[in-house]
């Protein structure tokens, strides 16, 4: 009798766990707050990467202009050495 | 001043902008909070509004040496417009470039038409095109005379830029700091970005004092070779 009640009752209490869950999900699109996952796959490495490639940039773009002003002033000297 | 004095102040004020924009990289990523809204890409900010300043800087002072230069005619004049307008061009060079790496996070495209960013870029042309027109006449005086027309054209372009976000409909943000009624940014940020104005405007003066001795030494030089001959 027992073991009879428990199948039906187990797969009646998964249907009600999976309603609570749909609704909930539901509710939570209804009010635009993202599930768990989706939130978690919105958070990415990419601003870091932009930020850490501006950040080379300044020291690339000026270093290349203190290197070519270098460059120049050592060819100005050669030619007043010659 | 010295062409030797230039090259020792550029090489102190150069070294004092180097170890400045170490300090402000330790401020960008280790003490300035956060900005809600953005997250961490609000950090560019820091390095591409001094940018912005200092390409500003560099065009009115290449301006202002070139209406001198029109007026008097002294060649000194013409080589501190030259240099501020490479020196321009470099941080013209760095807004264009670290702008768009912010929009394409928090605005999903690297480039888009709108006043601010197209006025820029025509800023990033008058630089080009100063040092084009300078080169471009066979008569080195006369290609000085229509640069220095350029330069003062081009320095107009300045207040359209800072105006064009509040004048027309614009994506990019308003001003922060240079408004009415004062900056609207948190004590941390403020002076986050005030150290990187400095930084920046100190980088292009150290660099603009040495980049100004290589014309002085070239146009020595040059006399030089030409009473030789």
């Amino acid at each position: 009798m027992m073991m009879k009640n428990i199948v039906p009752r187990s797969l009646m209490l998964s249907l009600a766990g999976l309603a609570v869950t749909a609704a909930v999900t539901l509710a939570q699109e209804a009010a635009g707050v993202p599930p768990q996952a989706s939130r978690l796959a919105e958070q990415n490495l990419r601003p870091y990467w932009h930020v850490f490639a501006a950040y080379a940039l300044v020291i690339v773009v000026i270093g290349g202009w203190v290197i070519s002003i270098a460059r120049r002033l050592r060819a100005i000297e050669d030619r007043s050495v010659e | 001043m010295t062409t030797a004095g230039m090259r020792r102040g550029g090489v102190v004020l150069t070294v004092l902008g180097l170890a400045g924009l170490i300090a402000l990289y330790w401020m960008c990523f280790f003490w300035v909070s956060t900005e809600v809204n953005q997250g961490v890409i609000q950090r560019i900010f820091y390095v591409h509004v001094p940018a912005a300043w200092t390409s500003f800087l560099a065009i009115g002072f290449a301006a202002l040496a070139s209406g001198m230069y029109l007026w008097l005619r002294d060649d000194r004049l013409d080589r501190a417009a030259l240099c501020a307008i490479e020196g321009g061009l470099v941080f013209a060079t760095l807004v264009l470039t670290t702008g768009p790496l912010w929009g394409k996070i928090a605005w999903g495209t690297y480039w888009t038409w709108e006043p601010r960013l197209t006025l820029t870029l025509l800023l990033w042309f008058i630089f080009v095109g100063y040092i084009m027109v300078r080169n471009s006449t066979e008569d080195p005086d006369k290609g000085k005379r229509f640069a220095a027309v350029v330069a003062i054209i081009g320095a107009l372009d300045i207040p359209f830029i800072h105006l064009s976000v509040v004048w027309f409909r614009s994506l990019h943000p308003e001003p922060v700091v240079a408004k009415p009624d004062g900056p609207t940014l948190p004590g941390d940020m403020l002076a986050t970005l005030l150290f990187g104005v400095l930084v920046f405007s100190l980088l292009f003066f150290g660099l603009f004092l040495f980049r100004y001795a290589v014309e002085a030494l070239r146009a020595e030089a040059d006399l030089r070779a030409r009473s030789a001959a």
